[in-house]
């Protein structure tokens, strides 16, 4: 075994025996799936039934338009499905609003209305519609829990549904006419060949690839730093560099936490597939019941597919969606491909810079001055990227792609957002710089690395790494 | 056996920016022998130890190995055991002493046999699955002792080796040196303990102020300080000595012992042979008793190094070429 290979396999096989690294392996994609369940889970609209007590003030009495306005006087279903002629937006299947007029007539006002509210317990809201309602006179809702946003959206849909109803009463247009003149009509950006593209989706797709290289840049460049310390700090690299060229100990280092980076990376995409297998069907049972797939199978043999797909079908899911559809015809191979180019690329130009940076100092709490401006571009190059996710074309966006500093994070997002289409030059520019650039900045770290780490207790300054740079 | 140099470093400089740290040095270490390579803090030993283990390349000069000219593939040959020394602490020591002799180029398999005898010789053996961090410090220098010796290098460059140890195990390393020298290895001990070079070293070079100021046999170095001094007690006075012998000698130091019982410390001028000089003194005082003076390498460090903060060291230098001839 050559000894930068056994370098890099104690590199290796030191950190993946430690029980961080197999407590990250587990521990990581759980919480990335628990976060993720618990997001999905608390932002799903839940089964709730609401009990709406309505003050009308209104000259049009614009509260019989909830519901059938003979029932007034007793508790209304507005049920969402019953109500869909008004309601056009927002739907939500989950929630019922069940509404009850307050009497007004005689003496009875809101503010009675209000001390009631606030005394009964029947009741989650209370809505108020004013003598005058228009831009400066709100409708109100009166809460004892806050409301959800959806709940707030769907009572402001329906107020001015209610709203619009009262005011064609009293115009000289039917209905049919008024929701003839009121346009909601779509504007859908396409490409030249009419083509839906879904830039933002895309680019999101490469900012995810991006955030992944960001992360990983930090965190095993960080390593590499502290490796370089520790060995320094405990006095054993003299032995080494007796033995081995101080440039085969640095490269043996980054490689092998390189190494270590990448099978955590490949062992969190088996963790999270294997929990994907195992847990989908108990999230969304339906979906993968062996009968139901088993009968749309058949269906879809016998009758084509299309007239099969049921409502919640996957395959209806992605037609349905232009923006998974889109993402299924992005240039995964090239995008995978690029992307672990400018995983290895960019941490082995930020790595070796770590590694000069921890063969510089004596302990960690002397690198913050060197951390600086090895740091700024990376987060840079990170707000660039989630900035250009609205804008792909930009210019800030073209030149970071192609910056070496910032082109790992950068140029996915670039890429991702239009399929990578008529980007070849700049691409191959950008990979072409990154290689040279790490080479350098490889080069450049060695020179210091090899003066570094056996000069102690001295505080380096700039000017002097400058002339180590020299010996 | 003589003349036959595993080592030898020709008019060596080392510059690092505005500092001079090795000065057209030159160095020749004997096959076989036990080397003291000695100097004050900064006088240029370290820079010297990491040419030799090619750490650092000299900015001109010549260095052999054995007759070669120093490359990479020599390494295996070698071993270093440095002043700042350290073991990986979270590694388990057996582990890390393959890991080490697997870097001088052993296969795993004859690593692990040749350190199970070394611990075995230290007693350690029971060491091997625990982890550095639960190590004393002596504990954790007597594995650094190991890792350095344990590829049977042909040249072995120990610095300040002994530091950290208790005199029992002091006594273990020195004799292991000596052992190893008596095998066919040669050692460069760099060692501030006067004591230890007396003790072992055959032969010594002294850097001062990145220039080499002093070279040779130990005891040939003592002979050339201590070269025409005695000390002679005697039963009289100071004036009566001083008349009995006018001229050829210079007096070095002078004690009272006793209300009449003075040592004098004296260096005879080139010529004047003791007895005659004795003579003389016969007839005014009562010899108590005589004897050559042997200074230690202690005296010898210290005289030389702060006549070399006199007087130019390249004086010293020419006065030892004189005392040479």
């Amino acid at each position: 075994m050559s000894k930068v290979a056994l370098i890099l396999s104690r590199e290796y096989s030191t950190r993946v025996k430690k029980k961080s690294f197999i407590v990250m392996t587990v521990l990581v994609p759980l919480l990335a799936i628990g976060f993720l369940v618990a997001a999905v889970y608390l932002g799903m609209p839940k089964e709730k039934d609401l009990k709406i007590l309505v003050v009308d003030d209104s000259p049009l009495r614009v509260s019989r338009f909830l519901s059938n306005p003979k029932d007034i006087d007793r508790i209304i279903s507005a049920k969402f499905s019953d109500e869909s002629k008004f309601v056009d937006q927002d739907k939500t299947e989950n929630e019922h609003y069940y509404f009850t007029a307050f009497d007004t007539s005689g003496t009875k006002t809101y503010e009675e209305a209000l001390n009631y509210f606030k005394k009964s317990e029947k009741f989650d809201l209370l809505l108020y519609l004013p003598p005058t309602i228009d831009n400066k006179n709100p409708s109100k809702l009166n809460y004892k829990e806050p409301p959800s946003s959806v709940t707030e959206k769907n009572i402001y849909n329906m107020v001015n549904n209610i709203v619009e109803k009262g005011r064609i009463e009293i115009s000289n247009i039917t209905e049919k006419e008024y929701n003839f003149i009121k346009a909601r009509v779509p504007v859908q950006s396409v490409d030249v060949d009419g083509k839906d593209n879904q830039v933002s989706t895309k680019a999101a797709v490469g900012l995810g690839f991006g955030i992944f290289i960001y992360m990983f840049i930090f965190m095993y460049g960080v390593q590499v730093m502290k490796g370089v310390i520790e060995e320094k700090s405990n006095r054993i690299v003299e032995v080494i560099v007796s033995s081995v060229k101080p440039f085969e100990l640095m490269m043996g280092k980054i490689v092998g936490i390189m190494l270590v980076g990448l099978t955590q990376l490949t062992l969190w995409i088996i963790v999270i597939g294997l929990f994907a297998v195992v847990a989908m069907p108990f999230l969304s049972p339906d979906k993968f019941d062996p009968k139901f797939q088993s009968s749309l199978a058949e269906s879809m043999m016998t009758e084509g597919v299309t007239n099969v797909v049921t409502e919640n079908s996957p395959v209806q899911v992605i037609q349905d969606n232009p923006m998974l559809n889109s993402m299924m015809d992005m240039p995964w191979f090239s995008l995978i491909g690029l992307f672990i180019f400018y995983f290895i690329g960019g941490y082995l130009l930020y790595g070796s810079l770590m590694a000069a940076i921890g063969a510089a100092v004596d302990s960690e709490t002397d690198t913050q001055q060197f951390m600086i401006p090895v740091s700024m571009p990376l987060m840079f190059a990170y707000i660039v990227s989630i900035m250009g996710i609205n804008n792909p074309n930009s210019a800030v966006l073209n030149w970071c792609s192609e910056i070496p500093f910032t082109s790992p994070i950068v140029m996915l997002v670039r890429f991702a957002s239009n399929n990578g289409e008529g980007l070849g030059w700049q691409v191959a520019l950008s990979m072409f710089l990154l290689i040279v650039t790490f080479v350098g900045t490889t080069w450049l770290a060695a020179k210091i690395y090899r003066v570094g780490i056996l000069m102690y207790g001295k505080k380096v300054t700039y000017k002097e790494l400058f002339k180590w740079l020299k010996y | 056996m003589l003349g036959n140099y595993i080592f030898e470093a020709e008019n060596i400089v080392k510059k690092y920016a505005a500092h001079t740290a090795l000065d057209g040095v030159s160095v020749a270490v004997t096959s076989q022998s036990v080397f003291g390579l000695l100097g004050p803090n900064g006088a240029g030993k370290t820079s010297l130890i990491r040419i030799i283990n090619q750490i650092t390349a000299p900015d001109s000069g010549r260095v052999l190995f054995n007759g070669e000219l120093l490359e990479r593939k020599h390494i295996s040959q070698i071993g270093y055991l440095p002043e700042e020394r350290g073991l990986y602490k979270k590694m388990k020591i057996g582990d890390q002493c393959v890991y080490l002799a697997q870097l001088k180029g052993m296969s795993k398999k004859e690593a692990k046999s040749e350190l199970m005898k070394w611990f075995k010789k230290f007693e350690i053996d029971a060491w091997w699955n625990k982890k550095v961090e639960e190590l004393s410090k002596g504990m954790a220098q007597k594995i650094q002792f190991i890792t350095t010796v344990m590829h049977r290098p042909k040249l072995l460059i120990l610095d300040e080796p002994f530091s950290g140890f208790d005199p029992i195990n002091t006594n273990l390393v020195k004799n292991e040196i000596l052992k190893l020298r008596d095998e066919g290895a040669t050692v460069i001990l760099s060692t501030h303990n006067m004591g230890s070079v007396e003790e072992i070293c055959d032969e010594i070079a002294l850097l001062h102020n990145s220039k080499k100021i002093l070279s040779g046999k130990v005891n040939e170095v003592k002979e050339r300080f201590s070269k025409n001094q005695y000390v002679i007690d005697f039963k009289g006075s100071v004036v009566a000595f001083a008349n009995a012998v006018w001229g050829g000698w210079e007096m070095i130091k002078r004690e009272q012992l006793s209300k009449d019982v003075f040592r004098i410390t004296l260096r005879l001028d080139d010529g004047v042979k003791l007895n005659n000089f004795l003579k003389h003194l016969l007839d005014h005082i009562e010899i108590l008793s005589v004897n050559k003076l042997v200074l230690s390498m202690n005296d010898v460090f210290i005289k030389v190094i702060s006549d070399g903060d006199g007087a130019e060291s390249e004086n010293v230098e020419t006065l030892n070429a004189k005392k040479d001839e």
